[in-house]
Order: structure tokens, then sequence, then C-alpha cells
């Protein structure tokens, strides 16, 4: 008797949908079993960072506040990896998208106006883009692995975030500490509900999703990622160019990314600071593959990972849970997620010849 | 049968049960020593799944394999080689950049000193008068050079049976008589040959005895030399042939398709580029483009579809509109449409729906695109035209290109182009992996697309095929293309000899000017 794995004739829908759930109630379990085994409260963990957020209503302003940059980046990448472009230098690109934000508030600091804020979108958006246009040119022109020079360039990002806070950028009236100049109110996002912390970006990411799922599902456009990603000869042999489908779905993702990053300094942050960096970048890669690649999906999944954060920050403060261990939560739902999906290809059957009886039941019938 | 002694091979009852399939179903036969004993059947009639139970890559799920009289059990292609079993594949599995030498030696189970393996290999190619020089590399090969790598391969463990699964697709009609040389010296020598085919005139000059699969069952076992091939395909089929109705003396309109000097650098280090090629195809023809794999017929599609764009305008002329410049969207708005080779990945998208599937090139001509939004009801309804007038068999729209046979997968994917009305059809092995039932289906609708005025071209390795389909026939090899001759009377030595690369051969010129009536001068 053993465990066998069984190619299906065709995908399973109902495991599409079953396994991000399945990982998330396994990550659940298996991280309270680990985290008890070395000596914490682990299934306290577990309540404090997947329930607490939720039953408390009180919590759902922050699940918004940090969705919100998780879904807008997670949409943009899940073009991208829809082409099988693999961009995971998004949190280089936010943090450019952050700088050239904060390069207009620092352009505008006399200067007030409805426009300052639109305008600091537009140099996100072109922050984000301008800094995946490198890895985009590498890739068509040289045919350089967009993994590598993606990540690397967020290296980059963060040493001239550090530059720019400690030398040029810095406010004089900071008393020496690395950061620039507060910004005006013109120069940041309003509030939607009244006393709460909810921003317009909150709303702008639901747009993004709902109108991302639209072009995906309905366009051509969205046709020629999804054909470029499963057979590039069939996507040449419709006239789909390979190299102009890289270029849009990096320069989206970097675009999307970039704006994120001016969402959360005209948010959030409010001036710019070397902590700006908080891995919203990175952690939206769990997001777009837990909402597997559908902006729909990825809504909800922006908010399951946003609860992790909150829910951290709440067990660091009720049980003294230490903060990093969230990222372990958070990769071992990535991890079972990835390791999950053998299941939407294959069935597992229980036995050695499990059809060997079926088949000469059959053959004698 | 041979004095009593025990056969040397023999199956009975073997089941072998995919999901969803009975690939074998009971199957039993028996090979006598040094017989030569065929193995017939349409494709997908489970002759593969078999042999690769004997050689021991999969395991039968019941039934009984007895070798010299004694049951055993081939664990792995490993034991089926200590039993004395050898395999040529219908695929080679040779590296490239290595040499005949070196891809031998890695295939062997026991390490043997260099020197004492070369002489080796030098005895078994001359017993067998296979000649292959062991320090050249494989590239440089031809397909039946590369075979005969394998066979010698096989060779070198002394085989008490030796398996051929399909060796003569690739082969031009020169190799093929060379290999049916060695084949017999090794049956008179004692060794079995388990001979797979569906090709029913080679069984006839070469076999001893034939077991006939269809839908994985044995359904006779007969001296193939007593059959007729007719007999014998109808028992394949299991049921009446049918014939395709090709009209005589068609009449050929104007010129849709020249192409002129077409040159183009190779794509790869393994590609292979296209030299000076040149051709005319009219209104109502079927031109032929015959060759043996990979001499530049994959090249050849990518440059008349605009996958590939290289050259000047005026080298790929489509009913006077010079195209070569343009890729392969514009080219199909202007009537040009194609169907590679390889269906799963290149002319359907396997995890796509048809639906999805019709979006990929017909969504301009039929209008399945408004404003940079697709009309899944337009894709749906000409997708549903397609299955209906190809008599596609599927559930419907909804099912995905990977869940159809390879015979409904190539009917819809013809269907999907021939619906277009297309002005010039260039199809890659129209028939390749497809049943006969299909076979026929899809020959009937390239005949006529063309009754209806359209020009088409066929690419083949299938001789057979494009002689009954082919007005015209032109041989590629290396690259470069021969003069195109008349189907009608034309010389099937002659046509060996190019697919073989004999260029300038006095006779070839000879044959060409015997019918001048009926050659089309490459243009000017």
């Amino acid at each position: 008797m053993r465990l066998r794995l069984e190619k299906r004739p065709s995908p399973s829908q109902f495991m599409l949908f079953a396994t991000p759930l399945m990982a998330v109630a396994l990550t659940m379990v298996i991280g309270g079993f680990v985290f008890t085994l070395i000596g914490f409260d682990g299934f306290g963990a577990v309540r404090e960072i997947f329930f607490t957020p939720l039953m408390n209503p009180l919590k759902w302003q922050d699940l918004a506040v940090k969705a919100t940059p998780l879904v807008i980046i997670a949409v943009g990448l899940s073009i991208g990896y829809r082409a099988n472009v693999w961009n995971i230098g998004a949190e280089g690109q936010y943090v450019l998208g952050g700088l050239s934000a904060t390069g207009i508030v620092l352009l505008t600091q006399d200067m007030s106006g409805p426009w300052i804020l639109p305008l600091m979108a537009v140099a996100g958006i072109a922050g984000g883009m301008a800094w995946v246009a490198v890895p985009a040119w590498l890739r068509t022109r040289y045919k350089v692995n967009e993994i590598l020079t993606t990540l690397m360039l967020t290296y980059v990002s963060v040493n001239l975030l550090n530059y720019l806070v400690f030398g040029p950028w810095k406010s004089p009236r900071a008393f020496g500490q690395p950061q620039t100049i507060a910004f005006s109110a013109d120069q940041s996002l309003p509030y939607i509900i009244p006393g709460t912390i909810v921003q317009l970006g909150a709303p702008i990411a639901v747009i993004i999703a709902l109108v991302a799922w639209f072009v995906m599902s309905r366009s051509l456009f969205g046709y020629q990622v999804r054909t470029v990603g499963a057979a590039p000869y069939a996507a040449r042999h419709g006239g789909f160019s390979a190299n102009q489908t890289i270029w849009v779905s990096l320069l989206v993702g970097g675009g999307l990314a970039g704006l994120a990053g001016m969402l959360e300094a005209a948010g959030p942050f409010g001036r710019m600071v070397p902590q700006f960096p908080t891995g919203y970048g990175f952690t939206a890669i769990i997001v777009a593959f837990l909402g597997r690649l559908n902006p729909i999906g990825i809504l909800i999944a922006g908010i399951v990972l946003a609860i992790t954060f909150v829910g951290g920050e709440v067990a660091q403060t009720t049980i003294a849970f230490p903060y990093p261990a969230v990222g372990i939560f958070q990769s071992m739902m990535l991890f079972f997620l990835l390791a999950g999906d053998v299941l939407v290809r294959y069935r597992v059957r229980i036995g050695n010849r499990a059809s060997a009886g079926d088949s000469t039941s059959e053959a004698s019938a | 049968m041979s004095d009593g002694a025990p056969n040397r091979l023999e199956l009975s009852g073997i089941v072998k049960r995919f999901p969803g399939v009975l690939a074998n179903d009971r199957v039993s036969f028996a090979v006598r020593p040094g017989q030569i004993h065929a193995l017939l059947g349409e494709n997908g009639a489970g002759k593969s799944t078999l042999v690769k139970m004997i050689y021991g890559i999969m395991q039968p799920d019941a039934g009984e394999m007895r070798w010299d009289g004694e049951p055993v059990t081939v664990s792995n292609p490993k034991a089926a080689r200590r039993l004395g079993i050898g395999m040529v594949f219908q695929h080679f599995s040779l590296f490239e950049a290595l040499t005949v030498f070196e891809n031998i030696a890695l295939g062997m189970d026991a390490s043997i000193p260099a020197r004492d393996l070369e002489s080796r290999i030098r005895d078994v190619m001359k017993t067998y008068g296979l000649t292959l020089d062991p320090h050249r590399q494989v590239t440089t090969l031809s397909v039946g050079e590369r075979q005969r790598i394998e066979i010698v391969r096989a060779l070198l463990l002394n085989p008490r049976l030796l398996i051929m699964d399909e060796p003569t697709s690739v082969l031009t009609p020169q190799e093929v008589e060379q290999l049916f040389v060695v084949l017999r010296q090794l049956a008179a020598e004692g060794c079995s040959i388990l001979y797979i085919s569906h090709k029913l005139h080679e069984i006839k000059a070469l076999c001893d005895e034939a077991t006939i699969l269809r839908g994985g069952r044995v359904v006779d076992t007969c001296d193939p030399k007593a059959e007729t091939s007719r007999s014998m395909a109808e028992k394949m089929i299991g049921a009446g042939l049918k014939v395709i109705s090709k009209p005589a003396g068609r009449e050929k309109g104007r010129e849709r398709l020249v192409v002129q000097h077409l040159s183009i650098p190779a794509i790869g280090p393994f590609g292979v580029s296209l030299k000076d090629i040149s051709f005319a195809v009219h209104a109502g023809e079927v031109f032929g483009i015959a060759g043996v794999a990979g001499n530049g017929q994959n090249a050849l599609l990518l440059a008349l579809s605009g996958e590939e764009v290289a050259g000047e305008s005026d080298m790929i002329v489509l009913d006077d509109m010079p195209i070569a410049r343009l890729k392969a969207r514009a080219r199909r708005l202007k009537g040009m449409a194609s169907v590679p080779e390889e269906r799963n990945g290149h002319a359907a998208v396997p995890d796509f729906t048809l639906a999805d599937n019709s979006v990929l090139t017909a969504r301009d001509r039929i209008g399945m695109v408004i404003s940079g939004l697709i009309r899944p009801r337009m894709a749906t309804s000409y997708t549903g035209r397609v299955i209906d007038t190809f008599a596609v068999k599927t559930t419907g729209t909804k099912s995905t290109a990977g869940s159809l046979s390879g015979g409904n997968l190539q009917k819809y994917i013809m269907g999907r182009e021939i619906l277009q009305n297309p002005g010039v059809l260039v199809v890659s092995q129209p028939t390749w992996g497809v049943d006969a039932g299909a076979a026929a289906a899809i020959h009937q609708a390239i005949i006529d697309l063309a009754e209806a005025g359209s020009a088409i071209v066929v690419i083949s390795q299938d001789l057979d095929e494009l002689l009954s389909l082919c007005d015209t026939l032109a041989v590629i090899n290396e690259g470069r293309l021969s003069r195109p001759m008349a189907v009608k009377g034309a010389d099937i030595e002659e046509i060996g000899l190019l697919m073989g690369g004999i260029h300038g051969d006095p006779k070839a010129t000879e044959t060409v000017h015997v019918h001048p009536e009926n050659v089309h001068a490459p243009a000017p």
C-alpha cells in the first residue's frame, strides 16, 4: 500500500479554488504546532494572527490600509506572471514610485492646488515603470533573466532611497533625522471615511482590481498575455509578439507598484523615511499566487495577508509573539499553496495497483 | 512450430489501462526465434504501449510474458537488455553536440574501456555493413545515419529480440532498403525482430508474420505475404477503406503563391537555413514538399506563415502582393493560412477551450474582436461551425484542445483555417499521428479547398500521402528545394535520391525533362 499520483484528464476546477483555502488552513495547523514545539503559545498566536483582526471591527480599517498596496502591486505582478514574466522586484519599483512622488513634493513645496496629488500619482507610476524598464530592455534585447535583474535593482533602489533621505533630501528642520519634510495637505491623500484612517488608496485598489479583471478576461490584450504564458509558440503562430508582451506586462507591473509606492508615501507615511520599504513588494508575490493570479482572487488574498500583518501586531502586544514570525506564517502559505498545486493536475490514489483491478474486471466484462 | 523450440517471446492476456482508455485489452501473440514479426495497427491502436511493456518502460496491469518459455517480469529497460531485448525508438535519444562514439558509450549499462568499445563498435558495423564514422558529431549526420547509431547501440548487446518502432517513417526509400538488408541478416542469424509499422507494403516485403491491433485488441494474426495490402488495411481500420475523391484533369488557375529566391539564415545552433527556394502554386493546385525530417521544413513553414520574418518583401508574393516583410497577423488578413506540424502548443493552446483557440488565428477574418474586446459569442458560433462541418468529436466548444485526440484536434485545426476561406493554405504533416478515418477526412478537406480555388502547400515526410494528394511535388534537402515535378509520372527512385541529398544527378534532370508540360519552372 502506498500513495500514488495519477494525472487527471483535465485540471480540476474544484482544486483550483480549494487549494488556496487548504494552504491557509494547513498554515494555521502546522504553524501552530511548530511554534508550540519551540516553546511559544503557537495556537494562541494563530488565534491572534488570523482571527482577532477579523473579530474586532476596530481593526478593519487597519486591514484596508495594509491590503491596499498589496492588492495594487499583486494585480500588476499577476499580469506578468500570467505571461510567464517573473518580476520579483516590485519592492524596488514601489520604492521608486515613492521617491518620484517625493520628488514632486519637494518641487511643489510652496505651492497648493488639487493638481499636485494627480501629478504625484503620474510621477509614481512613471518611476516604477522606469525602474522596470531596465530589466525589460535587458530581457528583450539580450535575453537576460528578469528574475535576477528585477531583484537586484531592488537593492539599488534601497540605496538610492538612503542616499536621498540621508543626503540632499534631508529636511533642514528634522534635527539630523534622516527624513524629508512632511507632505502638505495638498500633497497627501484625503481620508474617505470620516473618523477612520482609510484613505483614497483603498477604493483605488478595488477599482484597479475590477478593471484588471475585465481587461484580463475580456480583452484581446488579456488573451495575448494568457497565450504567451501558456504556449509561446502558439502565441507566435497567432501573431502575438513575445517581446511586446514582456514590455507591456512589466511596465504595467512596475507602474502599479510605483503607484502603490506613491499612495503609501502620500498616505500612511506622509514623508519619505528609510523605513519606507516594508516588504509589500515581496508579500504581493504571495498575494498574487494565493489569489490564483486572478484580480478578484487577489482582492481576497490581499485581505488575508493584511490580516496576518495586523494580527502579527496584535500577537506582539497581547502574547509577546515575535513580529518577524509573521513572515514565517506568510511564507508557509505560499509554500503550501505551491505544493498543493499538484492536486490541480493530479489526483492521489491509495494502493499500488488500484487501477489494475478495474481494468481486468472491465476487460473480462 | 520451429522444431519444438520455445517461442522467443510470448505474451498472453496483457492488459494496460490508462485513465479513460483501455490501451491494451488481453493482447496475446508469440514471436519465434529468427522471425520478423510485424505489429501492425493505426496510431492509437496500442502498439507503442505494448512494446513499452515488453521493454520494461511500463508494467502491464494484468497478463503474462514468457521469454524462451519461462515466465518473466521485466521491471525496467535495464532488465530487458539483460534478457537480450534491444529496442530502437522512433524518436532518437542522442546528444547532438557529442560524437557517435560518445553517444554509444553513454548509453552502455556496463562501463567498457574506450578502446575495447570502439573495436566492438567497428566489428558490429563491419558485420552488418553499417557505415558510420564513430568520431563524427551527431549534428552533422542525416536521420538515417542517426538511426544507425541506435541500431549499433542495440546490436552491441547481442540482442535476441530487437524491437523496431516505426523505423522507416523518417527514411528515404533507399535507406529503407539498406535497413531491410540488415534486419534480414539479423533474422537469419536467429535474432527475432518485432517490427512496428503501419506501412503495409513494407510489412509485406519484410515480415514473416503480422499481428494486427485495433483499439487495443488483437484482431488477427496472419501471414502478410499471403494477404493483400487492402485486406490488411481493412483489418487494421475495421471498415472498408474510404477512397478520397480527387477529380482528374483539374484546370490550374492563376499563380496565387510565388516564392522566389527565398534565403533565410538558420535560427539557433541546430536550425536549418533556407537556400534560394523558389516555387509557385496556382489556384486549385496542391503542391507537395517531400523530404526527410530536419531538412528545413520547419523553417519553410515559419517563413511562409510569417512567424519568422526575413528577406526582402518580394521573396514571397501572395496574389500579386509582396508579403515577405509582413508579420503573421498581416499575412493572415491577406489570405495566408498555415497549420504547423506540432498541434499542441504551436497550432493550438492545449489548456485553452476550442472557442478560445479559434480566437488565436481566426479573430481577424471572422470578426471576433471589436475595439480590443473579444466577442465570445462569435468565437463560440464559429467554433461550433468548425466542429459540425469537420465532424470533430468533442463534448463541445468549451472542451480544452488538449482533451481531444490527435486526429480530432487536427480536424479542428484544419477546419479552423479552411472555414476562413484562405487564398493560400500551408500545412505541415497534416496527418501525423492521426487515425486513418481522420486522415481521409483531412485529405478530402484539402482537395475540396483546392477545388474551391485556393492554392495549397503540403509539407510531409510521408511520400505516399504526397503522391496521393498532390498535383506537383518538390523535395527539400538541407534547406534547398528541388525543381518541382508533376506527380503524375513522377519517378519514385529519383524522389528518393533527392530526399537523400543527391543533387545535380544527370538522371534527375533528365526525368524532369521527360514531362516538360507538367513542370512549373520556378518563377524568375
